[in-house]
């Protein structure tokens, strides 16, 4: 179903999966580009904890996606202040973020993080000035966004989380997973089977912390 | 001869290749060091790029800067893979 939540800037929609009550899994997109290429993957995961019994929750976060906060309007303190906002909705919510997102859960109350393929603000802003080369100095894969929000994002780290990632990266995660990178592919895709596999191992890691 | 490490590198652009790209594991199977890439395949459009020089990056662990991005090293599959090979292999 759809819902909402209100934060300091204004109210924002949230898609909302599973059961009403019991500790709730709230997912943040990467930011601009990638989360097109990430929410049909993202939604799947959430319905698929949904048969599994626990909750999820998919907030627009301020000047992304159907927000009607211009892209460029945004800053990260608002896209932060915003996801807090919607985890304050829920009695006990657990954060699940996608690459960028990580950047994103950071002021959230929740029970625990959880982060697939974290990114750094640094790296983000890397790719972006990329996209923005290739795509003559114009805008940012179609996006238009604000000095200060690369300001801010040049120095934003993801916080503690448990971390998962696909085999053959080095980098230290505590979850290794078979897979290739959605969030890269020219055009956006699903991949269910991985979908399950990650809902499976959200739902035992809910499970866990609140046994 | 090749160098050593050089089939890693070949794989791990492969890999990219396949999984930026969408193409099918015999696709990117068949690709051969003269197989053109840009200009070539309709997937690989100037957004798919920037994913793929990602992608490699962060595979091989090496930085690629901008202004060593030319037609050149998109041509083919060998060449691709020969400057990522100089990268990461030194």
């Amino acid at each position: 179903m759809i819902d909402q939540y209100d934060w300091a800037g204004g109210r924002e929609a949230m898609l909302r999966f599973g059961p009403d009550t019991g500790p709730v899994v709230v997912a943040a997109l990467p930011l601009f580009e990638e989360a097109n290429r990430t929410r049909a993957f993202v939604v799947t995961i959430l319905r698929q904890l949904a048969e599994r019994g626990i909750a999820g929750a998919l907030p627009e976060l301020p000047g992304q996606g159907e927000s009607l906060l211009p892209t460029e309007a945004a800053t990260l303190a608002d896209l932060r202040a915003g996801f807090a906002a919607a985890c304050a909705r829920f009695d006990k919510a657990y954060a699940f973020a996608v690459r960028s997102g990580a950047l994103l859960d950071t002021q959230a109350e929740s029970a625990g993080r959880c982060h697939l393929v974290p990114t750094t603000g640094a790296e983000l802003v890397r790719e972006l000035g990329r996209l923005r080369g290739l795509n003559d100095g114009n805008n940012y894969a179609g996006n238009l966004l604000s000095p200060a929000l690369l300001t801010e994002l040049e120095t934003a780290m993801p916080a503690a989380a448990r971390t998962m990632r696909f085999e053959g990266d080095a980098r230290a995660a505590d979850v290794k997973l078979q897979g290739a990178p959605l969030w890269r592919r020219a055009e956006p895709d699903n991949d269910p089977a991985l979908a399950h596999l990650l809902a499976d191992d959200i739902a035992a890691w809910v499970r866990a912390c609140e046994a | 001869m090749q160098r050593e490490g050089f089939a890693e590198v070949e794989n791990a652009v492969r890999g990219v290749l396949r999984d930026v790209l969408g193409l099918s594991a015999e696709r990117a199977a068949a690709f051969r060091e003269d197989t053109p890439l840009f200009g070539a395949l309709p997937e690989l459009d100037s957004l798919a790029v920037a994913g793929v020089l990602t992608e490699i990056e962060d595979r091989l662990g090496i930085l690629i800067e901008d202004d060593e991005v030319d037609g050149e090293m998109l041509e083919s599959f060998g060449a691709l893979t020969r400057f990522a090979a100089d990268k990461a292999l030194g």
